[in-house]
C-alpha cells in the first residue's frame, strides 16, 4: 500500500472506531441445539412458525438454562470422562471441563508479542478503556500483547500476594483466553451490577489468537481464584490468592 | 498441549464424527459468526442463520482444505445463509446498524468536547455507511467492522480480490467528503 493517500488511512481508522462501537445483540448459545440438530433430534428452526414478540425472551431463557445446565455439570461430572466435556463461553473467556494438563505448563508462560510500557503509554496503544481498580492504586507493571489485544496489569506487592488483571475489548468476538476447570466450582457474581464468574481453585489457561489457534507458550496455571467481568467495552480477568469478597472490592473499584 | 484443541485439530476430529470436537468450535466461533450475520443484515434473524451455517458447516466438512482457516471457511457460509435470508424476505438487505451508547468514563482521550465531536462524526459516518449500494457496504462491513484481510473479506463474500479491492476504494471515497474537509467535490455519485 505505497501509494495509499492519506486521506484512506483516515477514513480507515474512522471505521474501524466505529465498528467497535456498533450496537450487535447478544448472541444465543447455539452449541446444545446445533448439536440435537446433528444428532438427529431436533428439526429445523428456520421457516418455523413466527413466534412474535415472544421469541427474544424465550431464546433468552432457553440460553439461561443450557448455562446453568453446564455450569453444574461442570462441577458433577466425574475427571477424565471425555476429553472435552462440557464448554461455555463468558466475557472472552471459553471454559472447559477437561482432564488435567498433558504436560505442566510453564512457569515462565508469555503471551505473544509482549511489551512492558507505562501505563500512559498502554492507554494510547489499545483500542479499549483500561480499567484500574483503586483499590490497588497503580500497577508495578503494564504488559501490551498481541498488538493491543490485551492488557495486564501486575502488582506483586498487595495484600494478597501477587495479583494479576487481563484486560481485553470487550467487542472481541473472539475468546481470547481458554480455561480448563480440574476442579474447584464456578459461580455466577454480581459485579458493579453487571453478571461475573468467580471461578475457585487453579485452571489451566491458554492464549487464543485471532484466527483462532491456541498459544502453547502461553500455557500456565493460573494461581488462586479468578473473577471474570466485563462491561460493554472492556473485558477483565482478575487472578490471585484473593477471597471473593477481596476480589469484588477489587472489581468495584476498577474505573 | 494436548488438552488444548486447536481449530485444525477440532476440525479434523469434528470430521471423523466427533460432536464434542465441533462443540468447541461452535463455542468458539458463535460470538463472531452471529456478529457477521447481524452485520450483513441477517439482523434479528442472526441466530436461526449461524445456527443453520454451522449445521450446514458441519456436513460440508470434508470440503475444507488442510491448512485452511476454519473462521473464514464458516463465515463465507454465514454470508451465503445471510444472502439467502435476505433474498427471501425480498428487502435490501440494508440494516441501520446503530452506534452502542458511549459508556460513561470511557476512554476520552482529549476531554469531553473532543469526545462528542468524535461520537458525532461517527455517527454521521455510519449514517452514510447505511446508504451505499448492497456491495459496498458489504465490503466495509466485512474489512472494518469484521476486521477482515481483503484475501478473507474476497473469500467470505465469494467475490475476485480485485472487486474487493475495487468496491473498497469507491466506498472509502464516497466516504471521503464527510471526514476530511474541502474533500466534499471530490465525492464520486457514480
Amino acid at each position: 500500500m505505497g501509494d495509499r493517500p492519506g486521506w484512506q488511512g483516515l477514513v480507515e481508522a474512522e471505521l474501524l472506531a466505529v465498528g467497535r462501537s456498533l450496537e450487535v445483540p447478544p448472541a444465543g448459545d447455539l452449541t446444545a441445539v446445533v448439536r440435537q440438530r446433528l444428532e438427529g433430534r431436533a428439526p429445523s428452526r428456520r421457516h418455523g412458525p413466527a413466534l412474535g414478540p415472544l421469541r427474544g425472551r424465550l431464546r433468552w431463557r432457553a440460553a439461561l438454562v443450557v448455562l446453568a445446565a453446564l455450569l453444574v455439570v461442570l462441577i458433577a461430572t466425574p475427571q477424565g470422562r471425555a476429553a472435552i466435556a462440557h464448554v461455555f463461553r463468558f466475557a472472552g473467556v471459553e471454559i472447559r471441563q477437561g482432564p488435567g494438563p498433558a504436560r505442566h505448563p510453564g512457569s515462565r508462560a508469555s503471551l505473544p508479542g509482549q511489551h512492558g510500557m507505562s501505563l500512559e503509554r498502554a492507554r494510547r496503544q489499545v483500542s479499549f478503556p483500561i480499567l484500574v481498580p483503586a483499590a490497588l492504586g497503580r500497577p508495578g507493571e503494564v504488559v501490551v500483547s498481541d498488538r493491543g489485544r490485551v492488557v495486564s496489569l501486575i502488582y506483586r506487592r498487595t495484600p494478597y500476594g501477587l495479583v494479576r488483571l487481563d484486560e481485553f475489548a470487550g467487542h472481541l468476538d473472539q475468546f481470547v483466553f481458554e480455561k480448563f476447570v480440574h476442579s474447584g466450582d464456578v459461580t455466577e457474581v454480581r459485579v458493579n451490577g453487571t453478571r461475573g464468574l468467580w471461578i475457585k481453585g487453579p485452571q489451566e489457561l491458554v492464549y487464543i489468537t485471532r484466527d483462532g489457534t491456541t498459544v502453547a507458550a502461553s500455557a500456565r496455571l493460573t494461581t488462586g481464584n479468578t473473577l471474570i467481568w466485563g462491561t460493554r467495552q472492556v473485558a477483565v480477568r482478575l487472578e490471585g490468592n484473593l477471597t471473593r469478597t477481596a476480589a469484588l472490592a477489587i472489581a468495584d473499584s476498577a474505573r | 498441549m494436548r488438552s488444548a484443541i486447536d481449530d485444525a485439530e477440532a476440525v479434523a476430529r469434528a470430521r471423523g464424527g466427533d460432536l464434542d470436537a465441533y462443540a468447541v468450535l461452535v463455542a468458539r466461533y458463535t460470538l463472531r459468526a452471529h456478529r457477521a450475520a447481524f452485520l450483513l443484515g441477517a439482523g434479528e434473524e442472526a441466530d436461526d442463520v449461524v445456527q443453520e451455517a454451522f449445521v450446514k458447516a458441519f456436513r460440508h466438512l470434508s470440503r475444507f482444505r488442510v491448512g485452511e482457516s476454519f473462521g473464514p471457511w464458516l463465515l463465507r457460509i454465514v454470508a451465503n445463509e445471510t444472502r439467502n435470508l435476505t433474498r427471501s424476505r425480498r428487502r435490501r438487505a440494508a440494516l441501520a446498524l446503530r452506534l452502542g451508547a458511549a459508556e460513561p468514563g470511557g476512554a476520552a482521550a482529549g476531554g469531553p468536547v473532543d469526545e462528542v465531536l468524535a461520537a458525532e462524526r461517527r455517527a454521521r459516518l455510519l449514517a452514510a455507511v447505511n446508504t451505499l449500494p448492497d456491495n459496498e457496504r458489504q465490503v466495509l462491513v466485512c474489512r472494518y467492522f469484521l476486521e477482515l484481510s481483503e484475501a478473507e473479506t474476497a473469500q467470505v463474500l465469494a467475490w475476485p480480490l480485485g472487486s474487493v479491492k475495487s468496491r473498497t476504494w469507491r466506498a472509502l471515497n464516497r466516504l471521503r467528503g464527510l471526514l476530511v474537509p474541502g474533500e466534499q467535490s471530490r465525492i464520486s455519485h457514480g
